[in-house]
């Protein structure tokens, strides 16, 4: 399956007036594609914190001691903030517990739907012409390098070829967003239209009624283009100009606005026929503009694309891409021999980070060679991004900078504890009872630190290995393909402008989608308009606004009663089939997972205790912490007195040396106090940390509340099978 | 559990804010003992019940009765008697006045009639209006009564140096039957736990308050009656001098609950205890309550959205809909034969923590305009089996009735 995120030993702590909290404690799982993981534990149990690692929105007093969030190649916790701010809200996305709080009172519910949309299209733009612009000229050295050898005149020659493509590639650009505009705004007449159509036929016209009349003249007029309203843009304009007219006259007759309706069928019928037209080839188009200094041939669009792709086949691109293939080989092999040096290079620091104290300034100095050497093997022409690579020198920075920096911190923290220790002592001697604790001293483990620097240059030797054995099954056809349709598609970034017409078109379109009624109404509308549920469907729509790939719910309806949680929940599971999205959905209650979940990972004190299928989890569960979760919930048939959990979690500044949850478990041995019991495989799916898997352990039966209340549930679904 | 005596008596309870009708003519009875649970989606009005029985809002038309004594009393069915006695009045005016000649007697005969009704309405206004205001200052007067018919005896008998200490009691206990309310035998826990605990008070001041209001001064008394119900809810005497915000949530609902039970009241209006609770805090405190219920005697209305819940801890239940109590019925019942449209709705959206029923469950949507016809016959409360009611008209009451057989 397709892995989407992998959360590797991720260990979190926060630092607190009183001491350190383990708020997560090295957990791991992943995430595939289109599948929903539900996270469920108790409050402090560390849910959250994990989510919030992901999002790169943890607490300032966090401290990520170790570990890794890898997503699409990048390690989450080591990448700058300017890099996580493309992925927060654009590739991850979050829905918070309480709606109210997460949607800003004062700001209508429209600007909030849009407000990222417009603010992210300015920056996709900019980002777009910057990545075409850099691209071109690498490409452009690549290929003198690789074909030119020092020929002045080949190398002008291949420079021009790619000023060529530079060129005309404006030239469709403008081509492009010409037809953009005026497709854009053909749809939009057209909603508009249906949408008046519909409320003279049902005889509910509104105040707004001449304004949004306007529009459909305003836009029915910009959608005249050659490409979109050509052969009938005389009929369209001359009934734009008369809507006004039959309005007025609607008005007189009282209401009646027959007239109009068929006016505005007539011009629906015409734009309907352009929103469905196809686009032309304006790529190709472009070339043929600039270069062929002759005016278009006259035929349909599919012809004419035919066509107009030979023609720029036969006299630019065949050509052009065969040299861009030399360029990409030649700079796939440089990088290759640089990996190959690279390796050794890297390896023969290793020793100098497994010392006993680490040396400040060897350290730095060995850094910046390091990262010099490994900007040396980076493949700039490489569309996939080689992130590990990329994201070395700043990930090795930060690991050294927090070891040198910890030296202090301990140094600190220590004297500070003694000091505290000396007074407890002293009252402690003086017979006197304090009523304060002695905090244990807040410091970072620096073998930790120093095992994770070795870390960081082992697994990128490790991933240089791996690429230079996969050296000789790339396809270099196939990557230059990917490379024009790189540059295409930046450049066609930099025309497709979002702009505030197009994003309410989009997020009234949204709104529908999430099953907000009315939705063209309800878009100026303030957020107290809206009922809890309502609240959360903005909520999970101004999630979804940026089409992310991975979903956090945090206890999406654990505000909310049990109808409008029903309703939520349906739509979560439906926007996930439909847009095939990976969920990570955190609550604490087991009993909202059992439709949700494809997988649940139930949490404790920071450390998953058990990981399985849905199924694994409710039928086959074998830790008692699941248990008592499941067994302190009634259900329908509960009579006899429920089975609470005694106690409360406990204190993560100080955690228990065994098995966190033994103080509260009822089948606690005496291991469980002293030692912290591994993760026991139970079948290919189903994990557990109990010792009660030991092959040693007693043979423990889960609660009989549990199996009473399996066999109940198979019997009422008529023995239906349950997984096994 | 539940004894046949009534303890609260609730008779078309209406409560509008402006014109919204947040409760419109809701009537129950809460048996001495019993559990009622009110469950319905938030905005229902099933929080605005609770809180009118206990007295926070003044009810807009309905009455009442806690003990037989009327607590709270609307105005709106007497008004609306007025104004329909203005109106046929009107009506008959003009009827008589289009007749030549104009029957003078008639129309005076009308006029008195009109005038009588007007008056007798008024009279029950200011009955409605007295209790409202009066019926814990009779409680109260009620009290003093009995105080002083106990200590009376006691005076003449006493010597001459055991009279101080008993005047000094006295005192004391006349200054608490002045102030005792009727109403503080109803008491109420709130959702919230966080919300409702004042962070600048101990958990001390937090449960005394209610005593110190109530006019209690003996500080050894109040602390004694602290420790007990601390105890009571299954925390220590050490807590007492803490602050809320060194507890758990689940601790922090245990105060809540002590500071209910240190009235002794016999009604407690519990409006979502659990509901902000994490599963296995919330088995605690319905453990608790359970207890709680068993050895103070304790009658309870359970309000809460958790159809599990309440189904586990109620013995009777109302379902509430848009300010109507649609379906009543003894809990087992509505889960066996759940007969509104809207309550076989809301079952079918409680989640079981069983994943292959989970992946077949199917909502069922209620949509009033599609599910009731009440164009001709009004719905009324009906009774479709002994103990069990359903608001309904005279067609689906035969339905209902077949569906039952």
């Amino acid at each position: 399956m397709d892995t989407k995120l992998t959360v590797k030993n991720l260990t979190i702590s926060f630092r607190t007036s009183n001491g350190k909290v383990q708020a997560v404690r090295g957990i791991d799982f992943d995430l595939h594609r289109g599948e929903t993981l539900a996270i469920v534990g108790e409050s402090g149990s560390g849910k959250s914190v994990t989510s919030r690692a992901i999002m790169g929105i943890l607490a300032g007093n966090a401290i990520v001691e170790g570990g890794e969030i890898i997503y699409d190649g990048k390690d989450l916790l080591k990448i700058p903030e300017e890099e996580f701010h493309r992925l927060r809200g654009d590739k991850i996305a979050m829905i918070f517990q309480d709606p109210m709080s997460s949607l800003n009172p004062i700001i209508k519910i429209g600007r909030q739907l849009t407000e990222a949309m417009v603010l992210k299209g300015k920056t996709r733009q900019k980002e777009s012409r910057t990545a075409f612009n850099s691209y071109l000229k690498l490409l452009n050295q690549s290929m003198i390098s690789a074909i030119a050898n020092g020929d002045e005149a080949l190398a002008a020659v291949i420079t021009q070829k790619c000023k060529d493509f530079n060129s005309f590639e404006y030239k469709h650009l403008e081509l492009e967003g010409a037809y953009n505009l005026a497709h854009e705004a053909a749809s939009e007449a057209l909603v508009d239209i249906l949408d008046i159509m519909f409320k003279i036929e049902k005889k509910a016209i509104e105040k707004d009624f001449r304004f949004v009349l306007k529009s459909i003249a305003r836009a029915s007029k910009a959608a005249v283009h050659r490409y979109v309203v050509h052969q009938k843009a005389e009929e369209l304009c001359a009934a734009a100009d008369q809507i006004k007219l039959l309005a007025d006259e609607g008005q007189k007759n009282g209401d009646d606005y027959s007239a109009l309706h068929t006016l505005l069928g007539g011009m629906k019928v015409i734009l309907e026929e352009a929103v469905a037209f196809t686009m032309p080839n304006f790529f190709a188009m472009g070339y043929y503009l600039t270069f062929a200094q002759e005016p278009l041939p006259e035929m349909s669009v599919e012809e004419l694309n035919v066509f107009l792709r030979r023609y720029l086949d036969d006299h630019f691109m065949l050509d052009f891409i065969a040299d861009a293939k030399r360029g990409l080989i030649f700079s796939a092999e440089r990088s290759y021999e640089e990996k190959k040096q690279a390796i050794e290079f890297l390896s023969q620091y290793l020793p100098l980070f497994e010392q006993e104290t680490l040396d400040k300034r060897a350290s730095y100095e060995a850094f910046k060679s390091m990262a010099k050497e490994v900007e040396e093997t980076i493949d700039r022409l490489e569309i996939v991004k080689d992130s590990l690579s990329y994201t070395f020198a700043s990930g090795l920075k930060s690991e050294i900078d927090k070891y040198f920096a910890a030296i202090v911190k301990n140094k600190k923290a220590l004297k500070a504890h003694a000091k505290q220790q000396a007074k407890y002592d002293r009252l402690t001697a003086a017979g006197k009872e304090p009523d304060w604790k002695v905090t244990p001293p807040a410091t970072t483990d620096l073998e930790l630190v120093k095992y994770n620097i070795r870390r960081q240059i082992e697994r990128l030797v490790a991933h240089y290995e791996e690429s230079l054995a996969q050296r000789d099954s790339r396809d270099f056809d196939a990557e230059t393909v990917a490379v024009i349709d790189y540059l295409k598609a930046n450049a066609s970034g930099v025309v497709a402008k979002v702009t505030k017409r197009m994003a309410k078109e989009r997020a009234i379109k949204l709104m529908e989608e999430v099953g907000i009624p009315e939705p063209r109404k309800r878009y100026n509308q303030y957020p107290y308009e809206f009922s809890g549920g309502m609240r959360q469907r903005i909520v999970i729509a101004i999630a979804l606004a940026a089409n992310p790939d991975i979903l956090i719910c945090d206890e999406p309806t654990t505000a909310l009663d049990v109808t409008i949680q029903s309703q939520i929940l349906e739509l979560i599971n439906k926007l996930k089939e439909e847009r095939n999205l990976s969920i990570i959905f955190i609550t604490h209650d087991l009993g909202v997972v059992a439709n949700m979940a494809d997988r649940i990972a139930v949490m404790y004190a920071g450390k998953i205790v058990e990981y399985g299928t849905s199924e694994d989890i409710f039928y086959r569960s074998a830790h008692p912490y699941t248990w008592a979760l499941l067994s302190s919930m009634p259900d329908l048939d509960t009579d006899e007195k429920l089975d609470a959990i005694p106690g409360t979690p406990p204190n993560m500044i100080y955690p228990p040396k065994g098995d966190a949850f033994a103080a509260r478990n009822k089948y606690a041995m005496e291991i469980d106090f002293e030692m912290q019991p591994p993760m026991f495989q139970i079948s290919d799916t189903h994990y557990a940390a109990t010792w009660l898997l030991h092959p040693d352990a007693p043979k423990v039966e889960p609660p009989k509340v549990i199996t009473d209340r399996i066999a109940r549930m198979k019997a009422k679904r008529g023995g239906a099978p349950d997984g096994e | 559990m539940a004894s046949n005596e009534v303890l609260l008596h609730v008779e078309h309870l209406s409560q509008h804010f402006g014109s919204l009708k947040a409760v419109n003519d809701v009537s129950f009875d809460v048996m001495k003992g019993e559990v009622f649970g009110l469950v319905g989606e938030s905005g229902c009005g099933k929080t605005t019940t609770g809180r009118s029985i206990i007295k926070l809002y003044d009810i807009t038309g309905g009455d009442i009765y806690y003990k037989g004594i009327r607590i709270g009393a609307g105005l709106l069915a007497y008004k609306q008697a007025i104004a329909q006695a203005k109106a046929t009045y009107k009506a008959k005016v003009e009827e008589l006045k289009a007749q030549n000649p104009v029957d003078q007697a008639a129309l005076a005969a009308c006029r008195r009639e009109m005038q009588d009704t007007i008056a007798e309405q008024k009279a029950k206004i200011k009955a409605a209006k007295h209790d409202q205001e009066c019926c814990d200052k009779e409680y109260s007067a009620k009290l003093i009564a009995q105080l002083k018919e106990k200590y009376q005896p006691l005076f003449e008998s006493a010597s001459e140096d055991e009279l101080p200490a008993l005047k000094r009691d006295y005192k004391n206990a006349l200054r608490v039957a002045k102030k005792t309310k009727l109403v503080t035998q109803i008491q109420m826990i709130f959702q919230d736990p966080i919300a409702s605990l004042d962070p600048r008070m101990t958990v001390r001041e937090i449960i005394a308050e209610g005593l110190i209001i109530q006019g209690e001064r003996d500080k050894e008394k109040i602390n004694e009656k602290v420790y007990e119900v601390l105890e009571m809810v299954g925390l220590v005497r050490e807590h007492a001098s803490r602050y809320p915000h060194e507890f758990s949530g689940g601790q922090r609902q245990r105060i809540g609950v002590a500071r209910a039970i240190i009235m002794k009241p016999e009604l407690i209006i519990a409006d979502e205890p659990v509901s902000a609770l994490d599963v296995s805090i919330q088995a605690q405190v319905i453990n608790l309550l359970n207890e709680l219920r068993d050895q103070l005697g304790l009658t309870i209305i359970f309000i809460a959205h958790d159809l599990s819940v309440v189904k586990y801890f109620s013995d009777r239940i109302g379902v509430m809909y848009f300010g109507k109590m649609v379906e009543l019925a003894p809990s087992d019942e509505l889960f066996l034969n759940p007969l509104h449209p809207y309550t076989r709705s809301l079952l079918s959206a409680i989640p079981l923590p069983d994943p292959a029923y989970e992946k077949e469950r199917k909502r069922i949507v209620y949509n009033p305009l599609v599910e009731h016809d009440y164009s001709t016959d009004q719905p009324t409360m009906r009774e479709v089996k002994p103990g069990h009611f359903v608001y309904c008209n005279e067609a689906e009451y035969q339905r209902y009735l077949d569906v039952l057989k």
